[in-house]
């Protein structure tokens, strides 16, 4: 595992650690080939060549004594008369202890078995003084404190057993019986720290490190409580950055150890252009570090935090209330962990939603765009399309934005929408590809259609966009506004398609009164009236019976949402109901959709010539030129009816069929197709 | 004699040695020559040879009183006055027949009882195993034979004896090894460790500069174990060494500049840990003084001092001793708030112990900043007398106080404090100044006051320290709030800052519609004559007059005050109309805001606004040049049609070209007047209502004076198009002039056509006058007219190319509102059409 070192890591003078007495490292400072250390070693070797006789020529019991001697010494790490240290300089530098051969063979035996308490000692040492060094992190700061106090009343032990030397009261199998109780933890310990040493473990890693060996040894009782006891004091330091993490929503961790990553190139204004919303799921993140005693509550970890931030950054300082009960630092069980993050938890998910509910608004933001982009209160568009027609014919690079958005400020401040104080955040955007082939781009899939852009006009690829400030650009992002943008594209669409039928109504109207008996226009009539009546039946099926069923479904449950993530999957949640029930994400029957309000579209532009076309028919006087203009006109309206009724007809399956997995295509079916039925 | 006298002696230690191993059950009957007596009696000579010697003073005296005082604390008083009667009466004897080395005898006898003792107490080990004998060797059978009957008859008695014996023997041989081995004693070592780690070169351990460190010198003969255990605790020394220099150095210096406050707390705070220290030392110089037992020599002896349990006690010490180590190296080339943030760079630990005696040690160091911060935010006041804070003060004008005043030292600032929050001490302290000096106020010390209080802390010193930075936070938040209120509210009430603003749209940004038309109407004639020849007092009355012509008059007499007349530098060349100006006196603490480089900005956009009245006082001149006219055309009726068709065809241009010039500047001076002032003014009210201190005060009036600038075209980047809107405004002027030559041709045109009317009477007599006065008229009518229509067509021509020159770069201007401004210019798309046949 990586360990990022911060740039703020302190540093510490050369001396700190290259002094051998100091650091304990004196073991290795005759092995080293400058020519001071050599000087050195002739020293230490002169000091060893001060015994003046092998051990063997001493009496049995005066052998024991000075070898009790030697191994008080060597029990910290010390060198004796007639027991040094050997260095072996391989993948691993390791150490081990040797005796004099000439000593005593049983009390060989009984010195050897000493040895690796001896050797444990100084692995713990080195790591102490290695884990101390500010790179390391908190928690391994926290654990080498730990072992020091550890091998201080190891050190405390080494001078009672000296004490009771000097009393002549220790023998060598005393002293032996005496390591017993520090052997076994001493064991463990050098097992956890070789592992921690060779995997170069910091932060979580050192927890788990010291839980799983704790659940290892489980069955040696003095091992666990010791293993234990070194888990909470490691883990004191973590728990400081946790608590800092779910009371205040603040990141206090200097070496990184922390399971929880910051992106602080993530800021949040993103939210408004950033059309994956990374802002909310990127900015803090879950590492692959976690302590084991955390992980099921990570998640909920992560949230309080993201909860908390984000009233910070709105200028809403709030800590969660901390009682003494409350402190996480005060060691306990898991249970205790985890109700003080629950309750952390519960406070920063609650002051969060009613923050964004009462201070923002956010129902009433959400109010107001269904009043605009979803046309909840369409007078202002009526307006708008008249006085934009001309405009939005244009070709799509001919268009002006800022004319478009005049005008738009225009219809907006002459109708109801002017008491409305948001309607400022309103704005004009023309995209350059159809409807059809930016839900193609959405679905990534190939557009078979390979659509000419000089045939695109305003009229398919105007659309309105909405300004959101933080902190409700969390759940109205740019990614929620662009699935609005598609629903409004769609029903400005329909809108139009209405609006020229319509006027091709009122022309039938017109001419009512004269004696059309016989014509085509009678046809023409008929076929105005089924194509109104399609555009108007999809209109209200759209209005009344996808957006505002839905619209009221999430408006309900916001009142009673709890979180803010909830807040943002109902709100998606809406969204995305709302765009299948659309058909927006069915690309047939969409398809369908377009084909038939093409067809409507080119009807109402026909009908001016048609009907024209009659009239001069009725007027002539000449019977031959009147049957072939006729028969021109009739045919005309023949097509555009035998087209319709085909594509209509050839809707009732594709519905049918969709109707199986989406229950809401019966519907649809019922209002488009009923009258065909009948 | 001297070989008599050793044979002698050797005969009494052979003596001695025979009579002890007779008392030996198990080799009654030993031969003199065997060779386990031979072994033995060499063993006695080793003895007796030995150099060791006690490490006791050689005083029979002391002896003999730790004798008498061990009788009497084991309970045998009667035989402690026993002794002391039988040692008075040994000592007294002098002379032949006594004894000549007292002292030796008398140690011989504590020797002596304490092996006895020590053996009594070996009876009570069970643990101890039957030794199987030293006569073993070379009796034969026989011997052996001996020997078992011997045991078994005497079995109890020889078991429980010869065991204690044998380790008693082992434990006194191992005393004399270690005696011949250690030429000093541990606890003169122990000693010298201690002194050591007082940075004091002691009897053996002293410093060596080779190995730079305190060592047991090489000449002292010590085991290897001792000699390693001296080294490691004298590390103490060596870090002592270190800390305790960089005290003295940095005390020598402190009233120096180089040290400094924090530096002064920083030896005060290190000092007090070493006086804990020294304390310590203490302690243990007096379990030092206990001598260590060996071997038995005191039971009851448990308070010594030895290597091994000093490094027990030095454990801590080393850790605390080697932190201030550390940071005192680190913080030898730095001062002041580095210095306090380098520290606290080293209190990011885990370790409890490191942790708090870093907060302890920062809260010692940071003291003084602390105060500081205090200092400054509640009462303005700059106590740095070492350059150590993180604000630095620097002499500026009464105008500059707020701007440059008052600057954050990046380098002094500790990272425990964030740049937001030292933003906002730095701010707090600049409106207690500025309030203090640029406005003459009081009132701060209240909400200074009013801060402490409700920031839980006071204004006395000390009230904050190192690890309370939410205090802090709370503080500097609770003073900014009510100090920057306060300074707003002094700036809006007393020194009118809003309505000194009002005052400057109204009449530098020409917002006072009446005002500035009548201004215009009476310097207009002035301002056309050359500029030397216009006096700024006559100006001067001019806009008084102008002031109480007009609704202005009632308008607070002190702003009136502070509109003058500034004529700019001119030239020969230059008219009253380019170097006209307006300018508003800003006083302190107004200056602040309205700095010159403000005023002139301010002066820029007067002079575009004034070019803007100038050429719509022009068109509005034109209009009431024309208008008259209309009704009179009939008095023409007399010309010829083709003068006459020649005369409608230039006042209809004459009128169109207007209608377009009338146009551009209407919607020019709308967007102008309306979009960009009024907008700009609209949004700076609402900031100035919510501005929470001066700086939001600034931040929002140089947003709207830039914002004015940018969208007027001001701008650097607008040069191009503005150069070109100049050439419109110059066309218009021009086009002005040549309307005026026009209309009073055609007027005289007119009194002349009038006069030709009577004339005609006169003429009656004479026939060919008549109709030669009639020609010459027509033909001269005719030549005006020509020329006046060749002059309009240029000028229009000329326009037509500008404006469009200028409505296409409109549209590439950065700010929407231009673009809107070419939306509104060319709602018809006119303009546009024109483009495109073009």
């Amino acid at each position: 595992m990586e360990s990022m070192t911060p740039i703020s890591c302190p540093t510490t003078p050369r001396w700190n650690q290259d002094r051998p007495f100091l650091t304990g490292r004196f073991h290795q400072e005759t092995r080293a080939s400058s020519k001071f250390a050599d000087s050195k070693r002739f020293t230490l070797d002169s000091s060893s060549s001060g015994v003046e006789q092998a051990i063997g020529c001493y009496d049995t019991p005066v052998q024991e004594l000075i070898v009790i001697d030697d191994l008080l010494s060597a029990l910290v790490g010390i060198e004796g008369r007639y027991i040094s240290i050997k260095r072996f300089h391989g993948k691993e530098d390791s150490i081990a202890f040797q005796v004099d051969p000439s000593m005593d063979l049983a009390l060989q035996e009984l010195a050897k078995r000493i040895f690796p308490l001896c050797e444990y000692y100084l692995l713990i040492d080195q790591f102490v003084e290695s884990s101390s060094q500010f790179k390391n992190g908190l928690v391994n700061h926290a654990f080498a404190a730990a072992l020091r106090a550890l091998l201080l009343d190891y050190q405390a032990m080494v001078a009672q057993l000296e004490h009771q030397f000097r009393l002549g009261r220790l023998s060598i199998q005393g002293l032996w019986f005496y390591c017993q109780p520090m052997m076994g933890s001493m064991r463990a310990l050098a097992a956890v720290i070789q592992q921690a040493s060779t995997k170069q473990f910091v932060g979580s890693g050192v927890l788990n490190l010291l839980q799983s060996q704790a659940k290892a040894m489980a069955g040696d009782n003095s091992v666990r409580s010791l293993l234990e006891k070194m888990t909470e004091c490691a883990s004191n330091a973590y728990l400081s950055i946790l608590e800092r993490w779910v009371y205040e929503g603040i990141i206090d961790d200097p070496y990184g150890e922390f399971f929880i990553a910051e992106n602080r190139s993530l800021k949040k204004e993103s939210l408004s252009q950033d059309s994956t919303a990374k802002y909310w799921s990127q900015r803090y993140s879950l590492k692959d570090t976690i302590p084991g005693f955390l992980a099921n509550i990570a998640a909920t970890i992560l949230t309080t935090g993201k909860y908390l931030n984000v009233m910070r950054e709105c200028g809403h300082n709030v800590q969660v209330p901390i009682s003494e009960r409350s402190k996480l630092t005060i060691f306990g069980s898991n249970h205790h962990y985890l109700e003080c993050i629950k309750a952390a938890h519960e406070f920063a998910s609650i002051e969060l939603v009613n923050l964004i509910k009462d201070k923002y608004d956010l129902v009433g933001r959400l109010r107001s765009i269904k009043h605009y982009l979803l046309l909840d209160q369409g007078d202002f568009l009526v307006h708008f399309m008249d006085i934009a027609r001309e405009e939005l014919n244009k070709k799509v690079h001919e268009i002006s934005v800022e004319k478009l958005q005049s005008l738009l400020d225009l219809a907006l401040r002459t109708t109801a929408a002017a008491a409305d104080p948001r309607h400022e955040d309103l704005t004009c955007c023309v995209d350059r590809a159809s409807l059809l082939t930016t839900l193609g781009m959405h679905k990534d899939t190939d557009s078979n259609s390979i659509e000419d852009p000089m045939s695109i006009t305003g009229l398919e690829t105007f659309s309105l966009s909405y300004k959101v400030q933080w902190p409700l650009s969390i759940v109205i992002s740019k990614k929620a506004l662009s699935k609005y943008q598609l629903i409004f594209r769609f029903l400005f669409h329909c809108k139009h398609v209405e609006r020229q039928l319509c006027g091709a109504w009122q022309i039938h109207q017109g001419i009512r009164s004269m004696n059309s008996k016989g014509t085509a226009i009678l046809r023409s009539s008929l076929l105005c009236r089924s194509m109104l009546k399609f555009i108007s039946s999809l209109l209200h099926y759209l209005t009344f019976e996808v957006l505002e069923p839905n619209w009221h479904v999430m408006h309900d449950r916001l009142q009673s949402t709890r979180s803010v993530d909830e807040v943002i999957q109902h709100h998606d949640f809406f969204l995305d109901k709302c765009l299948r029930g659309c058909l927006l994400l069915l690309p047939d029957v969409l398809k369908k959709m377009e084909k038939l309000k093409s067809v409507c579209l080119q009807y109402a532009a026909a009908t001016q010539w048609l009907i024209s076309s009659s009239i001069d028919i009725n007027s002539q006087s000449h019977p031959q030129k009147t049957m072939i203009r006729d028969t021109t006109v009739t045919e005309s309206i023949f097509n555009f009816e035998r087209e319709f009724n085909s594509e209509l007809q050839s809707l009732g399956p594709v519905l049918s069929k969709g109707s199986q997995a989406e229950p809401y295509l019966t519907h649809l079916s019922q209002w488009i197709l009923g009258v065909s039925k009948e | 004699m001297e070989d008599d006298d050793q044979q002698k002696a050797a005969d009494l230690v052979q003596e001695l040695v025979l009579r002890l191993v007779s008392q030996n059950p198990q080799t009654p009957n030993l031969d003199p020559n065997s060779p386990a007596f031979l072994k033995t009696l060499r063993y006695a000579f080793r003895i007796l040879s030995s150099r060791l010697t006690p490490s006791v003073l050689p005083d029979a005296t002391a002896i003999a009183e730790s004798l008498k005082r061990r009788l009497a604390t084991q309970g045998k008083s009667s035989d402690a006055l026993a002794f002391a009667d039988l040692y008075t009466k040994f000592a007294s004897k002098t002379g032949p027949g006594s004894v000549n080395n007292k002292w030796a005898l008398v140690y011989l006898l504590k020797i002596v009882s304490d092996d006895r003792k020590s053996a009594i107490n070996g009876l009570d080990s069970s643990v101890l195993l039957p030794n199987l004998g030293i006569g073993d060797t070379g009796n034969g059978v026989l011997s052996r034979g001996e020997a078992k009957k011997k045991d078994w008859s005497n079995g109890v008695l020889l078991v429980s004896k010869d065991p204690e014996n044998l380790r008693d023997i082992a434990f006194r041989e191992y005393a004399i090894l270690v005696k011949e081995e250690n030429e000093v004693t541990e606890e003169v070592l122990v000693r010298d460790v201690l002194y050591a780690s007082q940075g004091i070169d002691g009897k053996y351990v002293k410093f060596n500069s080779e190995i730079d460190g305190y060592a047991v010198q090489e000449s002292v003969k010590v085991p290897r174990a001792t000699r390693i255990m001296v080294r490691m605790l004298s590390e103490l020394g060596w870090l002592f060494r270190k800390v305790k220099t960089f005290i003295t150095e940095s005390m020598d210096r402190f009233p120096a500049e180089d040290v400094g406050t924090v530096g002064q707390a920083f030896c005060a705070a290190l000092q007090d840990e070493l006086s804990d220290y020294y304390k310590l030392l203490a302690v243990l110089e007096a379990q030092a003084m206990n001598p260590i037992p060996l071997v038995s020599e005191s039971a009851s002896s448990n308070n010594y001092l030895s290597l091994r349990r000093l490094s027990v006690w030095f454990a801590e010490p080393m850790v605390k001793m080697r932190l201030m180590a550390v940071l005192v190296d680190k913080c030898k080339v730095l001062r002041g708030g580095a210095m306090a943030g380098a520290i606290h760079l080293h209190a990011q630990h885990g370790d409890p112990l490191v942790h708090d005696f870093m907060m302890s040690l920062l809260r010692c160091v940071c003291s003084p900043l602390f105060e500081m911060v205090r200092s400054w935010v509640l009462e303005g006041e700059l106590e740095d007398t070492f350059g150590e804070f993180f604000v630095v003060g620097q002499p500026v004008k009464v105008d500059l106080l707020w701007r440059e005043g008052y600057k954050l030292h990046p380098a002094m600032l500790p990272s425990f404090i964030s740049p937001s929050l030292a933003q906002r001490i730095l701010r707090t302290g600049k409106s207690i100044n500025f309030l203090r000096v640029c406005c003459d106020d009081h009132g701060w010390a209240d909400a200074a006051s009013e801060a402490a209080a409700a920031s839980g802390t006071t204004t006395r010193r000390g009230g904050l320290g190192y690890g309370e930075t939410d205090a802090l936070e709370h503080l500097v938040t609770e003073a900014a709030k009510r100090i920057d209120k306060h300074l707003l509210d002094v700036l809006y009430k007393r020194y009118k800052f809003k309505e000194h603003c009002l005052a400057i749209k109204r009449y530098l940004l020409l917002g006072q519609g009446d005002f500035v038309q009548y201004l215009m109407d009476i310097v207009g004639p002035k301002l056309s004559e050359p500029a030397n020849n216009i006096s700024s007092f006559e100006l001067a009355g001019f806009l008084e007059a102008a002031i109480r012509a007009s609704n202005a008059q009632y308008d607070d007499r002190d702003m009136l005050d502070r509109l003058r007349v500034k004529m700019m530098p001119h030239g020969s060349g230059d008219r009253g109309w380019d170097v006209f100006s307006l300018e508003y006196e800003a006083r302190v603490p107004l200056d602040t805001v309205f700095t010159e480089s403000v005023l002139s900005k301010y002066l820029r956009v007067f002079n575009f606004l004034w070019k803007l009245k100038r050429v719509e006082h022009a068109l509005i001149g034109i209009w009431k040049t024309m208008k008259p006219n209309c009704i009179t055309s009939n008095s023409f009726v007399k010309l010829q049609s083709s003068v006459k068709l020649q005369l409608l065809s230039a006042l209809r241009r004459c009128q169109v070209l207007w209608n377009e010039m009338n146009h551009f500047v209407t919607n020019f001076q709308y967007y102008i007047m309306f979009e960009v002032l009024e907008v700009s003014w609209s949004n700076f009210s609402k900031e100035m209502e919510a501005a929470k201190d001066l700086d939001d005060l600034l931040a929002a009036h140089e947003k709207y004076l830039n914002a004015i600038v940018g969208k007027s075209l001001l701008g650097e980047q607008s040069q191009t198009i503005r150069e070109s809107l100049f050439v419109l405004f110059e066309l218009i002027l021009r086009f002005r002039s040549h309307a005026d030559r026009l209309y009073e041709g055609i007027h005289e045109l007119q009194i002349r056509s009038k006069e030709s009317g009577r004339e005609k009477n006169k003429s009656q007599e004479p026939g060919s006058w008549i109709s030669e006065g009639r020609k010459g008229l027509t033909q001269r009518a005719g030549e005006f007219l020509q020329s006046m229509s060749q002059d309009m067509d240029s000028i229009a021509k000329e326009y037509t190319s500008s404006l469009d020159g200028f409505l296409s770069l409109l549209p590439l201007q950065q700010s929407v509102d231009l673009k809107f401004l070419f939306f509104r210019l060319d709602f018809t798309e006119f303009y546009s059409r024109l483009h495109s046949k073009g």
